[in-house]
């Protein structure tokens, strides 16, 4: 016997043994359909004796197990069931003879057989036999579970006269020697009327009526065989059978102990309701029948008395005694070479009742023993076969280190250099199902969290190995898959020559096969869930960042609820919501526009020790349609924190939430999200996404400033332009505004404020007129509008007064005149102010002063113009103001009308060139550059009073200094509104003047 | 003496393996992975059954067929496996023994660095020596 037959279990000792084998052509699933069914009439209760048999169907035995039928008749084919396909009457003939062929295979063993006909046509002229059923087709058989029940109650009774039979041989008859074949040779010539020699046989016999016993369902009558075998044989030291008999007696209390059995799913025994009734009842039935014929056992030849054994419950061994004896059975075992398959199988059994007594530690040494065992030259498929099944049973005991280690060896033979073909299949399937043996699930998320878990060096090996195997199996998205894991989750492990070599054969891979983020589904039903790579490169914080100034939206304010939170009714409370769990989900300050380009931040680093070239890196995102625009990167071989920029554009309003990003990394797309990231900083990913808004591009005629403007409360502006004016000077900014979004331009707003100035100015210094612009509205994208803003620079120089000091050829000094307030000059010469200014040095002379305005553009359209938002852009007009012309003595005489006067003033040209003043019906007077000229222009006299006087409601509520302000500017414009003075730098064509007054 | 000597951390994974015939390692590493399971089974035994709990030792785990297998654990479930080679014959229990305790005293020595993280692979040189010199020991 060498086949051994790893499934057996302690029960399998009751069970009868029935082949059911197919005879001449039976299509392989019709005939495993029938088999099934066969199989399920697995256990039978016999009429009339209140017991069960047990039968275990196999559809191929080796007929040399068959010659170890007496050895322990659990291991004797008794039955067969023979399956065929007959078309016609012809065949009949044939069909028969193949069967009757069948039948001698084990012919010496068979208590009984059956043929059951399939798919005959027609009458077969031989009738009434009984071991024949003829069924019309395979599908319409609705009696065959009937006919097995018949068939084994037909062994029952085979074996129930068989029982009897040999209980009851008579003392006087010569008890044959039952052996097994290898003692065959052994026994010739021995003397068989020794003493010893009939203690062999009784033993022997006794030890058989015992398995028969047990098989009949008497579990009371094989305990005590067995027991009075034991005394028997070890008495002649017959190690073989004593160790048969005491695996016997273990095997009988196995059963008494566990009714549930100890094989496991496959333990054959179906799990019936009335199980646990049978399981207090099972001795009972033959225990009854020795009561009620106690001869059966009293008057056999081979034993005394059995009535001394009537203490049942002694007989039965305890659950430590049965594994006293399978190790003193085992060791008998052990004592014969040939007995290697009984010794294994004894092992494998022993080794399950541990499993149900859980005890792990003595289950293991029956399995290093078992492991040992050797059976001589084993197949390939026998090796495989016998790995699995230590792997299975050190699985049993919970050791699943252990077990994954068989299984893997086991799934190494299949792929063993001997194998002409290697099972690279089988190998990787049997990988797969060492995974938890060593921690490992193929699942990326189990590793995300925490540390590592598990033998690194080992799980290492073996996802190297389930690449291996899958590549050679032909399936490359598999290897790829496995590859991925094993560069995910090992990574920390990986040296630097294994990182290299790892990614090198990972592109190898995907150059064939690209890796993505779809679940693979085995056919076997495993499923292996992507692996994005989550660590290249590492990701550490991610950040949205706002839309540059001139793009943000603003929301028109004074709409209800504008900065009210909607949350809660109330203004202000001192609770706090705090929602700290949803840190990501919290929503960000700031908004997008539809349309526009959006962007977020992220910090990544690249763990490896070499280049990592990152493609179509791109945002993941929800809420709103997105059109992500990836971006490709190289990363430098370990590099620090690198900072990279993912953009894209919304297609729709909304809210927006950032779930992660998406990376293809040596051809492996993946799909990585930020909640299962660890340590991934983020200042909330949610955001509002506005209705789209019109986008404006603004140049000027003007050159940009250099030095940008630094405007108050942290503004920033989009641009600036700077410029050079002297005093009085008028110049036109052109602005020129397009559209360059996709949106109508339906409004715009122009609003200026002077900044960062501490001088007095006099008029309006930037003045526009928008309605020509907005004749053009609404603007269509791509449209250009024009807008001309009058810069106009009146400052008050008249700080440099000083300067003019030495000019002045009598007492009466006046003041540089500022251009706006001729009349305090006029009015009120200040010659209190000349001797402070004396010491001043030349530098101040060209003292420029500066000026620094904003110009906002508040513009709107489009869908988010209907929800009430707009876009500011704003403009820094920085303007540098150099002195011109001053007036440094004004003076009357009367002129020959008495309605009119000459005004005299000394002109001084305070710039570098040379320059004309002329005023209304006066020539030009020429003046050089730092000089000084007296001019006289015949005005008419007129009367301030005739100017409006500001309203009594004004007076009543304004700073009567301010009052007396505005009155003064109102009678600087009459003045100069009078006079026109005008001058020009002549070597400057283009500048054209009007001011000082 | 021995061939192999591991320190494996509280969720069973290797703090420090190191075997002699350096180019054969991994089956060290399978060797000692394996005796993982009878070490747990090891104790939860003694954990089942209260007595005897200051025993560390625990004896022999497995034979195989070059080796013998021997386990030690500490009371924070930090595991010590020493794999000997079976032809050596003379080592007595009481020898491994003092090889384990050795081991333990080294090993509270690496824990008592304040620049060890518990948890990480264990990189003492001092450690290593010791280990080394129970390596080569009657080798």
């Amino acid at each position: 016997m060498s086949i051994p037959d790893y499934m057996q279990c302690a029960e399998d000792h009751q069970t009868v043994l029935v082949v059911v084998q197919p005879v001449g052509i039976v299509p392989e699933d019709q005939f495993f359909r029938i088999y099934k069914r066969i199989a399920s009439v697995n256990q039978v209760s016999i009429r009339d004796s209140q017991r069960l048999l047990y039968i275990r169907y196999r559809h191929h035995y080796p007929p040399e197990n068959n010659e170890w039928g007496d050895f322990q008749t659990h291991r004797k084919v008794v039955g067969l069931i023979a399956v065929t396909t007959c078309g016609s009457a012809k065949e009949w003939p044939q069909t028969s003879e193949r069967f009757h062929g069948q039948k001698e295979v084990f012919g010496s063993t068979l208590y009984d057989s059956r043929l059951f006909v399939f798919e005959l046509q027609g009458e077969i002229a031989e009738q009434a036999r009984t071991d024949v059923a003829f069924y019309p087709s395979y599908d319409n058989c609705e009696d065959v579970e009937k006919r097995v029940e018949d068939f084994v109650e037909s062994i029952f009774i085979v074996l129930e006269s068989k029982r009897l039979d040999r209980a009851t041989d008579k003392s006087g008859d010569k008890i044959p020697l039952l052996c097994v074949p290898f003692e065959k040779k052994d026994f010739v010539g021995l003397d068989t009327d020794s003493r010893h020699y009939k203690k062999r046989c009784q033993g022997r016999m006794r030890k058989h009526v015992g398995d028969l016993c047990l098989q009949a369902g008497m579990l009371q009558d094989a305990l005590v065989h067995y027991h009075m075998a034991v005394e028997l044989l070890r008495s002649v030291n017959d190690f073989l059978w004593l160790g048969a008999a005491l695996e016997g007696l273990c095997s009988a209390s196995v059963i008494y102990h566990y009714p549930g059995g100890t094989g496991g799913k496959s333990g054959g025994r179906k799990p019936s309701i009335s199980q646990a009734a049978d399981a207090g009842k099972r001795h009972r039935p033959g225990a009854q029948e020795v009561l009620i014929d106690p001869g059966a056992l009293t008057t056999n030849g081979i034993s005394a008395d059995t009535s001394s054994e009537i203490g049942r419950a002694k007989n039965c061994l305890s659950p430590e005694d049965i594994i006293e004896k399978y190790k003193e059975a085992i060791s008998y075992y052990g004592k014969y070479k040939n007995a290697g398959v009984i010794e294994l199988e004894a092992c494998v059994k022993a080794v399950r009742v541990l499993a149900i007594q859980k005890r792990a530690m003595e289950a293991s040494e029956f399995l290093q023993n078992a492991v040992y065992i050797n059976l001589g030259q084993l197949s390939e498929e026998e090796k495989i076969q016998r790995y699995s099944i230590l792997s299975e049973l050190y699985d049993l005991i919970g050791f699943h280190r252990k077990s994954a280690f068989f299984k893997r060896v086991a799934a190494m033979q299949c792929v063993a250099p001997t194998i002409p073909e290697p099972g690279w299949r089988a190998c990787y399937k049997l990988l797969l199902e060492t995974l938890p043996g060593y921690s490992l699930s193929l699942d990326p998320k189990d590793f995300c969290k925490g540390t590592h878990r598990g033998w690194a060096a080992v799980q290492m090996r073996l996802l190297h190995e389930l690449v291996y195997a899958s590549r050679r199996m032909g399936n490359p998205g598999l290897s790829v898959r496995h590859l991925s894991f094993l560069l995910q989750t090992m990574l920390d492990f990986l040296s630097d020559q294994e990182k290299k070599e790892v990614t090198q054969s990972l592109e190898n891979y995907t150059s064939k096969c690209p890796g993505g983020m779809e679940v693979l589904m085995m056919p076997d039903g495993l499923k292996l869930p992507p692996v994005p790579f989550t660590k290249l490169p590492i990701v550490r914080s991610v950040k949205l960042l706002n839309l540059p100034v001139i793009l943000r939206p603003h929301k028109v304010k004074g709409l209800l609820g504008q900065n009210m939170s909607t949350k809660s009714p109330f203004i202000y409370s001192p609770i706090i919501m705090h929602n700290r769990g949803e840190e990501r989900g919290k929503k960000i300050e700031f908004q997008w526009v539809q349309g526009d380009v959006c962007e977020v931040q992220l910090m990544v680093y690249n763990p490896m020790p070499f280049e990592l070239r990152v493609e179509n890196m791109g945002l993941l995102t929800s809420g709103v349609e997105f059109e992500s625009l990836p971006a490709a990167l190289s990363l430098p071989a370990e590099s620090g924190l690198y900072p990279v920029t993912l953009v894209g554009v919304p297609r729709t309003a909304g809210n927006i939430t950032v779930n992660g990003y998406h990376t293809s990394v040596f051809g492996v797309n993946s799909d990585c999200l930020l909640e299962s990231l660890p340590g991934v900083k983020t200042g909330g990913c949610t955001v509002e996404v506005v209705p789209a808004l019109p986008r404006l591009q603004l140049s000027t005629s003007l050159p940009r400033s250099a030095n940008a403007l630094q405007p108050p409360s942290g503004e920033e502006l989009s641009s600036s332009v700077s410029v050079q004016l002297f005093n009085g000077e008028t110049q036109q900014l052109v602005i020129t505004l397009e559209n360059i979004g996709t949106e109508l331009l339906e409004t715009l707003e122009v609003t200026s404020r002077t900044v960062n100035t501490k001088e007095k100015l006099f008029g309006e210094f930037l003045s526009w007129n928008l309605d020509e612009a907005l004749s053009h509205f609404p603007l269509k994208p791509g449209q250009v509008v024009t807008l001309t803003v009058n810069i106009k620079v009146k400052l008050d120089f008249s700080g440099q007064e000083n300067l003019l000091q030495d000019l002045n050829d009598d007492g009466i000094s006046v003041t540089g005149l500022p251009i706006s307030s001729p009349l305090r000059q006029v009015l009120k010469p200040r010659a209190e102010s000349k001797p402070v200014s004396a010491e001043s040095s030349k530098t101040e002379y060209n003292h420029v002063k500066t000026l620094e305005a904003i110009l906002n553009f508040r513009y709107s359209g489009g869908a988010g113009h209907v929800e009430g938002y707009y876009r500011e852009l704003s403009l820094g007009v920085h303007l540098d103001v150099e002195p011109s012309v001053l007036f440094t003595r004004v003076s009357t005489l009367p002129a020959t009308s008495t309605r009119q006067c000459h005004l005299l003033l000394d002109v001084f040209n305070s710039t570098e060139h040379e320059l004309t003043v002329s005023a209304k019906n006066n020539q030009d007077l020429v003046l050089h550059a730092s000089e000084c000229q007296r001019m006289a222009i015949q005005v008419d006299k007129f009367d301030f009073d005739s100017l409006p006087q500001p309203d009594e409601e004004k007076v009543r509520f304004t700073n009567p200094k301010l009052l007396e302000e505005e009155r003064q500017q109102a009678q600087g414009y009459e003045i100069n509104s009078k006079l026109g003075i005008c001058w020009q730098i002549i070597s400057f064509p283009r500048i054209l003047l009007c001011p000082p007054g | 003496m021995a061939v192999c000597i591991a320190v494996i951390a509280k969720e069973n994974y290797p703090l420090y393996i190191r075997s002699v015939p350096t180019e054969n390692e991994l089956k060290f590493h399978y060797t000692v992975h394996t005796s993982l399971d009878v070490v747990e089974e090891k104790i939860s035994a003694v954990g089942k059954a209260l007595v005897d709990q200051r025993e560390l030792y625990l004896g022999l785990l497995y034979p195989t067929e070059d080796y013998k297998v021997y386990g030690y654990v500490t009371n924070s479930k930090v595991k010590f496996v020493i794999v000997v080679d079976s032809s050596n014959t003379s080592l007595r229990d009481n020898e491994i023994r003092s090889m384990f305790r050795k081991l333990h005293n080294s090993f509270t020595d690496v824990m008592c660095n304040p620049f060890y993280n518990p948890g990480d692979p264990i990189q003492s040189k001092a450690f290593d020596s010791m280990v080394s010199a129970m390596m080569v020991q009657a080798c």
